[in-house]
């Protein structure tokens, strides 16, 4: 099947290069401490954090740092068959620990010792790259809900098909059996928090397609910058200052 | 939730017995409904409700599927509410999974009658009501129209051959502020008025034991006829009155809550009781009685709410 079309053209109408749409809401879950949606092409996602609050399970209680945990868990109608089982299923148990990790990187745990910050993401609709946009997601919650963390934590998606790289796989794209790398770094201090690949890759062409993931990273970063300026002045106006 | 002191749920308590609740509602009065339809893309039919902090999503699914063998010419709905996370961190992992089920069968009962769908709801009224008296009981199910809510006989496609439409109505509580009940009726309600259903040719050659050929049109679409569907209206009591669209805080105080779904005919579709203080049975009929009068303005909301989400709809489109 041809992804990319002798015009260089995508399934979507994209150039190879060129992301999906992002559009970002900040405080949608009023009772959560922090909310958030994220949205790439068609692949909606819903993060709510809250926290820092006491820890429900005595054992787990750290008394140096904050304990965070994450759920993720995709809505019935998410996927374009419906599925049986929103949560607990093998793929929502490991990207859940794949966000927890990633965000306990950034999270600034030792200030909020023997306290628990949890994470909920909830998938709305599924099409490709959801890892990517839960990790962004979180972190807009995250910086509403004003917990300190070092860098934000953007992350995006990349692929590889009829021999060009293709920057946010789509579900389609993404199905195709080619390989998909996922990149989630920390802008500003220019690290690599989440690096995972699905199938093979040349070890040249690897280091390209990861070099366009993190690029497609920093065009994520400069635009939740931008959603939590407008966010901040729109509390400004609110309080009157 | 964080507990209320007693000086909290004195004003709440306090507020309700002089009809100014804590936000300065009346106890009749709806919080502001914010609807928006056709949000998943995906799905036949979806509608996105909000009740003041609770919010939540309806999709509707069809698919084709073989009838329930007892009753051939009927199709089947399921009906799946999900808790997210998200509303609520106590429903993380299988926390939810209590309050997912009794949503889903109050939904049911109250949209389909019963889980069969097919039959009235006498049986489950003498279940719920036990302090009822003979005559109040009779009156009761005179009120029950057979199959009342969703029609499922418009979803056999051919009487007699093995073919009906299954649909999936699946519900997501995203946040939580009270009165979820209440918000799912509403938003299947749109998302149903939203659900398109493609029109199908079946072989008339096949015999009657086997499944039939089906070709489903891309193309054609039949829209499902929503005018028997519900509303549901949940009413709490807190102290000695009954309240509308109770919030979460004020569901806290509650001693007994009383919903009761009823479509544009005036006809009572389900009733459900919930919480352990008894009723007296001519309470019960008032709070039917005002339930029905508060339904008429909440159906009239919803169906306005609906017509413009749907305007708005085909605009962008």
């Amino acid at each position: 099947m041809e992804f990319v079309n002798p015009e260089g053209l995508r399934l979507d109408g994209r150039r190879p290069m060129e992301m999906r749409q992002l559009r970002a809401e900040i405080g949608v879950v009023s009772k959560a401490d922090g909310s958030a949606v994220f949205e790439m092409g068609n692949t909606k996602v819903i993060a709510a954090v809250y926290g820092p609050r006491e820890v429900q399970n005595r054992s787990q209680q750290s008394n140096d740092e904050a304990l965070v945990r994450c759920e993720y868990s995709m809505a019935n109608f998410s996927t374009g068959d419906r599925m049986r089982k929103p949560k607990g299923d093998r793929r929502s148990t490991e990207i859940s620990m794949v966000i927890r990790q990633t965000m306990e990187a950034c999270i600034l745990t030792h200030l909020m010792p023997r306290s628990q910050i949890d994470i909920f993401v909830q998938v709305l609709q599924a099409d490709g790259g959801t890892r990517s946009a839960c990790i962004n997601a979180a972190t807009l919650a995250l910086a509403d809900a004003g917990i300190p963390m070092t860098d934000i934590v953007t992350s995006c998606s990349a692929g590889f098909l009829n021999g060009t790289p293709l920057l946010d796989l789509n579900y389609v794209e993404d199905s195709a059996g080619g390989p998909d790398v996922t990149v989630g770094i920390l802008p500003k201090l220019d690290k690599v928090t989440l690096l995972q690949m699905d199938s093979k890759l040349q070890m040249e062409t690897f280091e390209t397609v990861m070099q366009l993931a993190t690029e497609g990273c920093k065009a994520v970063a400069s635009y939740i910058r931008e959603v939590l300026l407008e966010n901040t002045k729109q509390l400004e106006s609110r309080r009157g200052v | 939730m964080v507990g209320l002191s007693l000086g909290e749920q004195t004003f709440i308590k306090g507020g309700i017995e002089q009809d100014l609740r804590t936000d300065g509602r009346k106890r009749l009065t709806y919080r502001p409904i914010f609807l928006e339809t056709g949000i998943i893309p995906q799905a036949s039919g979806s509608a996105r409700v909000k009740l003041g902090a609770t919010d939540v999503i309806a999709s509707v699914k069809v698919e084709l599927g073989k009838p329930n063998p007892s009753y051939p010419d009927k199709g089947k709905v399921s009906i799946y509410v999900d808790c997210s996370p998200t509303a609520e961190p106590s429903f993380q992992g299988r926390g939810g999974e209590e309050l997912s089920t009794e949503l889903s069968s109050a939904l049911e009962r109250c949209l389909l009658g019963g889980k069969s769908g097919a039959g009235t709801t006498y049986e489950h009224m003498t279940i719920r009501l036990r302090s009822l008296h003979i005559h109040l009981l009779q009156f009761l199910v005179s009120e029950f129209a057979p199959g009342a809510g969703i029609d499922l006989s418009s979803l056999c496609i051919v009487r007699g051959k093995k073919v009906c439409w299954d649909l999936y109505i699946d519900g997501l509580v995203v946040s939580s502020d009270g009165n979820m009940l209440d918000a799912l009726g509403a938003a299947i309600k749109a998302a149903l008025s939203n659900t398109v259903i493609p029109k199908v040719q079946v072989s008339a050659n096949a015999p009657s034991d086997e499944t039939p050929e089906v070709d489903v049109s891309d193309e054609e679409f039949l829209q499902f006829d929503t005018s028997g569907v519900p509303v549901i209206v949940t009413l709490t009591k807190v102290g000695g009155h009954y309240i509308v669209d109770a919030t979460t805080e004020e569901e806290s105080q509650m001693s007994s809550a009383v919903s009761v779904s009823i479509n544009r005919l005036g006809r009572i579709c389900g009733l459900t009781k919930r919480g352990g203080a008894g009723l007296h049975p001519t309470v019960v009929l008032d709070t039917i009685s005002a339930a029905k009068h508060v339904s008429e303005q909440l159906m009239n909301k919803l169906d306005s709410e609906i017509a413009a989400a749907e305007a708005c709809d085909e605009m962008e489109s």
